[in-house]
């Protein structure tokens, strides 16, 4: 892959196509495998560097704004001993008004807004953009942002590839791309699949290439059993979500979409009682339950897949046996307390088929698997206890796509044993596909439900964004 | 099946997984060699089990708690403690010997549910909790001792320390009884599953229900009271009460445990791999010493066996993790279709 002096590339895919993984070996952050090397073309002796903005920003969210700034410049620090203060805050002004920002720049990142700290993020990696021999790159900058946001955003892109700086642009949103980019380059599994120049695609093309010959999942035409809802919630209010009310019935996939910042990352965790919940009631067929104690949440009939798979979903140091059994050990003791060995072997060896685990040895410490096969033992540990709930964060997240059919056809399987399973996804596509209902949250609220007959990709986008555009406040 | 259970055997024997019974085999038959009249005698070897038995006491106690991801740096003065308050039961208010040590197994008790109270409630971490602690604990034993030995111990409580069976002195049988019952808890129960668990990944292992404080409670507890336990144990041997005992024993528990965690079960702090550890030390250690090393070498001996078996641990590990990366790379090169597709999904691809 190259990228020219002043060229804008954008780089394209699926979740999991290598993206993020790309940005973060060029960054250093991963150890690339042996055989790779990255060169910086053209003459003349100024150092040629590349600029990061990461998809979390990577910024000190302890310190101030100005300290974020001045942190990735160590020549600067000697400075900071001998000059007032006052010539930092004064620059860090500066920089952030270029983009519009005009807040306090003395105060902790952690109590701006996510617009804001997108902001310093990208004040940061343009300051001192003088040098033409830089490469910028940038992974989701616009996430967070508004539509007068990004235009900023934009116009200071474009502006420092005018000033002969190379840029990489990484971004889910296709408009964005077809606006900005001079070059698109698409990524599959880890490898470039396509490139094409400006004005050689469109909006039709590029979705063809990123999602390459979808095979066609067969329709799998369930009918959720009607009467008692398996799972109940009536106003719960967390951090963000507002008054939210559901009902899933049992064999029922009931997807949760909406925007970054809609609350939609909150409500499984809310459900489960991993955070508690403001207010708010649960039942679970017909019986009150009182979310706190992941303990009481998973006797009732809840399991719960995190969409952090590496904080909260398993135990990276453990086998996959170990992780596969530890949610229920009560079927496998024996005589004082014992676990017999054999009858969890061959419970695992079992579930281990079942999943398609590759390699099939579950004596292999978990962290040592795809991200595919980790989530599929997550998902696999809930299932082997038959939950009445299965709540879904992210169920693909860090999957690649091969596997991620497999984390489909568990959560079918799942729905089809009469489990009701909630699933929240920012995957418009994903949601589509496997559920058969989908509320559209913003701002914490529903705003649309849209039924199987209803559902594509496109509409949960419009729907999503419509709200997004017209905050129902 | 039957490659597979090869594979399992050639993993348990490889050098990484048990490389300190190799170092071990290389030990013994350097100093069989350099120093065979007094190395080979059957009373050197006695005398060595039995001197290490309150040490390896101690580390396993330790291994509780670092299994559940607890750090305890009070178990130097827990030991102290223990060690100063039977003898202050005994030797000046001559209570009898099975309450004497049933009270200070109590102590051990309380103190390890303070740690953990202050661990699981305060939510203080746990190496800044048990830090605090120790400095507590050192100023009660310098109070209930008034800094002076205790002396006037009985004649039956001694003989706990100096009986011996077949040769080697009661505490040795004592610390294999207490290892025993440690390794079945963890490596055999439910609840075992669920204090590795606890020490691997906290958030995943309460989500995963798992009583993540009760579990960090208990093994602080149960590590308080083995080290109070070993506290008596040193009073026994000693014939004294030595309010000065506690924090030289910190070290040794800590290196053994570590070491321990690099053998027999891959970098988990484990039972076996924690008593070997403590032998192999002392079994270098005795060498240099009846080999005529200067003092200061059975330190040097013990900080530097210590970084080198746990720095080749971690770099095992990461060289593991990238022939796993490669093993997938090249069957991903050999073959167009990834192995992960499902069946279904590669039929629908190639029509």
């Amino acid at each position: 892959m190259e990228v020219g002096a002043g060229e804008i590339v954008a780089l394209v895919g699926q979740n999991g196509s290598g993206k993020s993984t790309l940005v973060k070996i060029l960054a250093g952050i991963y150890q690339s495998d042996p055989g790779s090397t990255v060169t910086f073309g053209g003459a003349g002796d100024e150092k040629a560097s590349l600029h990061f903005i990461h998809q979390d920003l990577g910024l000190v969210g302890s310190l101030s704004t100005v300290e974020n700034v001045s942190l990735g410049r160590p020549e600067r620090w000697v400075s900071l001993g001998l000059l007032p203060k006052r010539r930092e805050v004064k620059r860090a002004v500066e920089l952030i008004a270029d983009f519009g920002g005009s807040f306090d720049v003395t105060r902790p990142i952690s109590e701006l807004t996510a617009a804001e700290r997108t902001i310093v993020a990208l004040a940061r990696a343009l300051d001192g953009w003088e040098h033409t021999r830089n490469v910028l790159v940038l992974d989701e900058p616009t996430a967070a942002l508004h539509g007068s946001e990004v235009e900023k955003l934009f116009v200071a892109v474009r502006k420092a590839a005018a000033l002969g700086s190379g840029v990489v642009f990484i971004s889910h949103r296709l408009d964005e791309v077809i606006e900005l980019a001079d070059k698109v380059v698409v990524l599959r599994d880890g490898r470039v699949i396509g490139e094409a120049e400006r004005g050689a695609y469109g909006h039709e093309d590029l979705v063809e290439l990123i999602a390459g010959r979808t095979a066609e999942r067969v329709e799998q035409r369930r009918s959720p059993v009607a009467g008692m809802p398996a799972l109940r919630v009536r106003g719960l209010c967390g951090e963000t979500v507002r008054d939210l009310s559901l009902d899933v019935q049992h064999g029922e996939v009931l997807g949760i979409s909406g925007v970054l910042g809609s609350g939609r990352d909150e409500i499984c965790s809310l459900v489960f009682g991993a955070r508690r919940p403001v207010a708010g009631a649960l039942s679970l067929d017909g019986t009150a339950v009182h979310p706190g104690l992941a303990r009481e949440a998973i006797k009732a009939g809840l399991g719960y897949v995190p969409a952090n798979r590496a904080q909260e979903g398993a135990v990276m140091t453990m086998t996959v046996r170990e992780n596969l059994t530890l949610p229920w050990l009560t079927p496998l003791r024996g005589f004082g307390g014992r676990l017999v060995r054999a009858r969890e072997r061959e419970e695992v060896d079992r579930w281990a088929e079942k999943i398609a685990l590759r390699p099939a040895d579950p004596e292999r410490t978990i962290a040592l698997f795809s991200g595919g096969n980790q989530q599929k033992v997550v998902l696999a540990k809930w299932l082997r206890m038959r939950p009445k709930v299965l709540l879904l964060d992210e169920p693909t997240q860090g999957v690649d796509v091969g596997a991620k059919a497999g984390v489909y056809d568990l959560i079918d399987g799942a729905a089809a044993e009469g489990s009701a399973v909630l699933m929240c996804s920012s995957d418009e596509k994903e949601l589509a596909t496997v559920c058969d209902r989908v509320l559209v949250l913003s701002g914490g609220r529903v705003v649309a439900e849209l039924k199987r007959e209803d559902l594509s990709e496109a509409a949960l986008v419009g729907a999503g964004l419509g709200a997004v555009a017209s905050p129902s406040q | 099946m039957q490659t597979s259970s090869i594979h399992r055997i050639g993993r348990a024997l490889s050098f990484r997984n048990i490389s300190a019974i190799y170092i071990f085999i290389a030990i013994f038959v350097l100093f069989s060699l350099w120093v065979p009249e007094t190395f080979l005698s059957g009373d050197m070897w006695k005398a060595l089990l039995a001197s290490q038995a309150v040490t390896a006491v101690l580390a396993v106690g330790l291994v509780l708690a670092l299994a559940a991801g607890a750090f305890d740096l009070a178990i130097g003065t827990e030991l102290g403690l223990g060690s100063i308050f039977v003898a202050w039961l005994i030797g000046e208010h001559g209570l009898p010997i099975v309450p004497a040590i049933v009270l200070t197994l109590l102590v051990g008790v309380v103190i390890g549910a303070i740690n953990g109270l202050l661990v699981v409630k305060v939510k203080i971490d746990s190496f800044i909790a048990t830090l605090g602690m120790s400095s507590v604990l050192l100023a009660l034993i310098a109070w209930i001792s008034s800094s002076q030995q205790i002396l006037g111990l009985s004649k039956g409580f001694q003989s706990i320390g100096v009986t011996k069976v077949f040769g080697i002195a009661l505490p040795f049988y004592i610390m294999i009884g207490i290892a025993a019952v440690l390794w079945y808890v963890l490596d055999c129960t439910a609840t075992g599953r669920k204090i590795y668990a606890t020490g691997g990944n906290i958030d995943a292992a309460r989500l995963a229900g798992v009583p993540v404080s009760k579990v960090v409670v208990g093994s602080l507890v149960a590590c308080g009271s083995i080290a109070a336990l070993a506290g008596v144990l040193v009073s026994a041997n000693l014939g004294t009460g030595d309010p000065t005992i506690g924090p030289g024993y910190l070290l040794p528990a800590f290196s053994a445990a570590f070491l321990g965690s690099t053998q027999f079960r891959s970098g988990r702090f484990n039972i076996l791999g924690t008593v070997f550890a403590v032998y192999l030390l002392a079994t270098g250690v005795k060498g240099l010493q009846l080999a005529g090393a200067p003092v200061w070498v059975p330190e040097l001996f013990n900080g530097l066996a210590l970084l080198i078996a746990v720095g080749m641990a971690r770099f095992e590990t990461s060289t593991e993790r990238r022939a796993a990366v490669r093993r997938l790379l090249r069957r991903r090169d050999r073959s167009p279709v990834e192995p992960e597709r499902e069946p279904a999904t590669v039929a629908a691809a190639e029509k």
